[in-house]
């Protein structure tokens, strides 16, 4: 069974709006939607210097959708392998904690149909050099983000996928000219 | 959430939580407080962290919450007096001010007032 996607009513109410960086600086967050090449939603959540806080992936339909949220992922990290099951949280939606409108629109709803929100979240990690990695977002490359791991202190903090000289040094995101999602 | 039949009531609200988590202590006690109060019935929290409640929170999880090897807390359950459980609130791991709000619509929400009436008259 193919998966619907989100109607307004809930792609409203699953936006993320506003918020800080988790645990790495006081930065507000930026939300960008991917298009991903699947029908729900995805917003990626990071602070200007490219640090990862939270990806989000929202869907209506009939099944989880982890393992082709699992999948998405390891095409756009590196190495893929940084992508671990244990990484990924589910969250099912019903409507009354959604607000009004949505919860008028899952009331309606065919049976056996849900709103389910898969996040991952990456904690930093300390290296055998004893220096803490996040994970980073680079959104230069036309196709899709790019994920990555690394020091954002370090001078050689960014992007795998874009040629050393064009790497940012402290925020790859400052440096990123495509439009932003608008009004959240 | 679709309306429950008339013949069943509300038994018990039951929050699966850490203490360290901003998202449980103390945003979801407080708002499972409310619940419960407004639903009249008593109010259960299994700390995740705790030997004697860890598993209990594990099984009411795995049977009828979001199930992860790393499951997102808090989550909170209704239990009916027909021995069904229903699963009603997931933290937002997008931040604590996402869980607040969904507190507030589930507490405002049109399902909870219809429950709220139709246990009334049960």
């Amino acid at each position: 069974m193919s998966a619907r996607g989100l109607p307004p009513a809930l792609r409203d109410s699953l936006r993320v709006r506003g918020g800080s960086c988790y645990r790495h600086c006081q930065e507000a967050i930026r939300v960008r939607e991917i298009a991903g090449g699947s029908p729900g939603l995805w917003q990626v959540m990071a602070c200007p210097s490219g640090v990862v806080s939270v990806v989000s992936y929202s869907e209506f339909g009939p099944s989880d959708p982890s393992s082709r949220v699992l999948s998405a992922l390891r095409r756009w990290t590196r190495p893929p392998s940084r992508v671990r099951r244990r990484d990924l949280r589910l969250a099912t939606r019903h409507g009354p904690e959604l607000g009004p409108r949505a919860e008028r629109w899952l009331a309606h709803a065919r049976p056996g149909e849900k709103v389910w929100v898969v996040y991952w979240r990456v904690y930093p990690v300390k290296g055998p050099d004893g220096v803490e990695r996040r994970l980073g977002v680079c959104f230069r490359h036309p196709r899709s983000p790019v994920f990555f791991l690394g020091a954002p202190d370090s001078p050689t903090w960014g992007c795998p996928d874009c040629p050393p000289a064009s790497r940012p040094s402290r925020s790859p995101a400052k440096r990123d000219a495509r439009p932003r999602p608008k009004g959240r | 959430m679709r309306a429950p039949p008339p013949s069943r009531r509300p038994r018990r609200v039951t929050i699966v939580l850490a203490q360290w988590c901003p998202h449980c202590v103390p945003l979801s006690v407080r708002n499972e407080e409310r619940i419960a109060r407004k639903l009249g019935v008593p109010l259960r929290t299994l700390d995740i962290d705790r030997k004697d409640q860890g598993k209990e929170a594990d099984r009411l999880v795995r049977q009828y919450g979001d199930r992860a090897p790393d499951y997102l807390i808090p989550q909170v359950f209704l239990e009916w007096s027909d021995g069904t459980v229903q699963h009603l609130l997931t933290g937002f791991s997008e931040q604590v001010a996402r869980t607040a709000a969904a507190w507030r619509d589930l507490l405002g929400s049109a399902w909870l007032a219809r429950t709220r009436r139709e246990a009334g008259e049960g």
